[in-house]
């Protein structure tokens, strides 16, 4: 925020279990049995977030949000300029994450360039107010429904079906090289017990068990191509209506 | 198709292949005998200088290798190989620049049609290698490849390229598939499959080339039933078959209280060492795991053969026969891509 503190706003959603580790910048505590117990994960911690401040009516106040789980880590410099540059530059971006030195798609994007995708990991996203707008659920607007559906608790897919949304929608998905993100899954492998979640291997099969279910009963598929071509379908279409950003199709 | 690659089979001057010592011709004559029917695509995978390990222990220069090289393709069509995979993307002095590998295509193209011609028969090729890189092939090379191919071929009035290798995020190490098409997280440097190949698709339809898939090794049955809804032509499948014949060996000696002649069969395909390239950095395979992953290259061994031997001995009594047994083994691996890929039903 020593970069980008006079253009943000931060808001920390705290659910953790040990009141005395909790982190002093908390704007809002999940303080429910369920969130004491099991934590809120991203679908979840989104949504509360996101509807605390639509319930506060401070949702109109901001252009975009910044959707940070807490092992996303920055290059050095300024997030969110560049970030907001592009969401100003291109106005048909519902969806813009940063790129990551370990992600292969980098070699799909020109340097400090931006490219429409039809895939990318929720690792920090940054949605558009008007996106947000145009596929919330406003009328429970709260940690399991304003944006992504809650019961998918540790959000396997969770980032496909938004995609799949905003491309529905007529709005567009893109990855941004003008900043660069990494994922700390350090924390995760190696202080598990402290964080008081499952160990790495087991978390990740949650992870993926529990998304394939979802997939399934909402939507009747039973694997992430269904999920895939599905999104796929949209980002085509979308391209058909909007043949001048055709440049930006990967 | 049955898809052999130099080292499995090649032409009498090299001294046949690994399986059965088999060269080009005494392959080809051994299919025709038993294809009754008429349905089996012979098929070179990886043909093209150095391709032969012969070739880079004699350290032949760029020209022998391509004359080498032709030498076995002109075998491959005169043993009635219908199917040619040009890669001539091996270099024991460095790593080859594109344009140096596309010349080496066209030239031993020009040859293969030319050599197809004189002896009146009708190949199809195959361009592109995949060097399991996970993602060798991006859009953008894929692409100029396929400009730059189709050009030569149609300024040269030759026919175009049927099959061109594509990377779809499949890799296989050990006796499992590392990619990304099989893998519902993050690969790191790679891209996702769910984004690479639509991509990879896309190109081929639109130079009305087929897509061929290699490395489909150990996926899932998940990821095999959805290959030809995604629109992927074909998939090469090798070492999976290899180890499930060797699977099914060490079982029926163990089954049959031979765990003797099991160990001995692991012992000598332990110390090919053959498994070396299959590994993972830093794995943890066991010595077992090991020499499973190495069986195929020892099967025409004459020490494997006697052990072989030793173990239909001991099954006659029980009116076993060994190798019906691993054939319905390989059968039965075979059968879940012919059914997954809905060949058969």
């Amino acid at each position: 925020m020593a970069v980008d503190g006079e253009i943000a706003d931060v808001f920390v959603v705290e659910a953790g279990s040990d009141l005395a580790a909790s982190s002093r910048y908390a704007s809002w505590r999940a303080d429910w049995d369920e969130a004491i117990r099991a934590g809120l994960r991203f679908s979840r911690g989104m949504n509360f977030g996101l509807s605390q401040l639509w319930n506060e009516q401070k949702f109109g106040n901001y252009e975009a949000f910044l959707l940070l789980p807490n092992d996303v880590e920055f290059s050095e410099g300024s997030i969110l300029r560049p970030l907001v540059h592009d969401l100003d530059m291109h106005s048909k971006i519902g969806i813009i994450s940063p790129c990551s030195d370990q992600w292969g798609e980098r070699n799909l994007i020109p340097e400090a360039g931006v490219r429409y995708f039809w895939f990318i990991h929720n690792t920090a996203l940054m949605l558009r107010r008007e996106f947000i707008q145009s596929i919330a659920n406003f009328e429970a607007a709260d940690y399991m429904n304003f944006l992504f559906d809650g019961r998918n608790f540790r959000g396997y897919a969770c980032e496909m079906e938004l995609i799949a949304k905003a491309y529905a929608n007529d709005w567009a998905a893109a990855i941004s090289r003008k900043v660069s993100v990494r994922k700390n899954e350090t924390h995760l492998l190696s202080k598990a017990d402290l964080i008081k979640t499952e160990p790495y291997e087991e978390n990740l099969l949650l992870y993926i068990e529990e998304g394939r279910r979802w997939l399934r009963q909402k939507y009747g598929f039973n694997s992430r191509w269904s999920m895939q071509l599905y999104t796929k379908y949209f980002y085509d279409k979308f391209f058909e209506f909007h043949p001048e950003l055709q440049e930006f199709k990967i | 198709m049955l898809i052999a690659s130099r080292r499995q089979i090649d032409s009498d001057e090299f001294g046949g292949g690994y399986v059965e010592h088999w060269t080009t011709r005494e392959f080809a004559s051994y299919i025709r005998e038993n294809d009754k029917r008429g349905n089996i695509f012979l098929a070179r995978d990886h043909g093209g200088p150095w391709q032969n390990p012969a070739e880079i222990s004699a350290s032949l220069g760029l020209r022998d290798a391509m004359e080498s090289a032709k030498r076995s393709y002109a075998a491959d069509i005169d043993a009635g190989f219908q199917i040619l995979h040009i890669d001539p993307s091996i270099d024991p002095y460095g790593s080859p620049r594109t344009e140096d590998v596309l010349d080496r295509v066209f030239e031993l193209y020009e040859f293969c049609c030319s050599y197809a011609g004189q002896k009146n028969r009708e190949v199809a090729f195959e361009i592109g290698t995949e060097e399991q890189s996970g993602t060798t092939s991006s859009q953008q090379e894929l692409r100029e490849t396929l400009k730059q191919v189709f050009e030569f071929t149609e300024a040269n009035d030759l026919p175009g390229p049927s099959f061109v290798v594509v990377q779809t995020g499949t890799r296989v190490m050990e006796a499992r598939n590392v990619g990304t098409f099989d893998s519902p997280i993050r690969v790191v440097g790679e891209v996702p499959a769910e984004i690479l190949l639509p991509k990879m698709i896309e190109i081929c339809n639109s130079f009305k080339i087929l897509m061929k898939e290699h490395n489909t090794d150990y996926l899932s049955d998940e990821s095999l039933a959805w290959h030809p809804r995604l629109g992927i032509h074909s998939a090469n499948v090798a070492p999976e078959f290899g180890v499930a014949e060797s699977r099914a060996f060490l079982n029926l000696c163990r089954e049959q209280g031979r765990s003797d002649l099991g160990d001995q069969f692991l012992q000598i395909s332990l110390d090919s060492q053959k498994w070396k390239k299959w590994m993972l950095p830093n794995s943890l395979a066991s010595d077992e795991a090991r020499a499973i992953i190495a069986g195929h290259y020892i099967f025409s061994d004459e020490r494997f053969m006697s052990i072989k031997q030793s173990l239909q001995d001991h099954c006659s009594k029980k009116a076993i026969e060994v190798d019906s047994f691993l054939r319905s083994a390989v059968k039965t691996a075979v059968m879940r891509y012919v059914s997954l890929f809905r060949l058969a039903n």
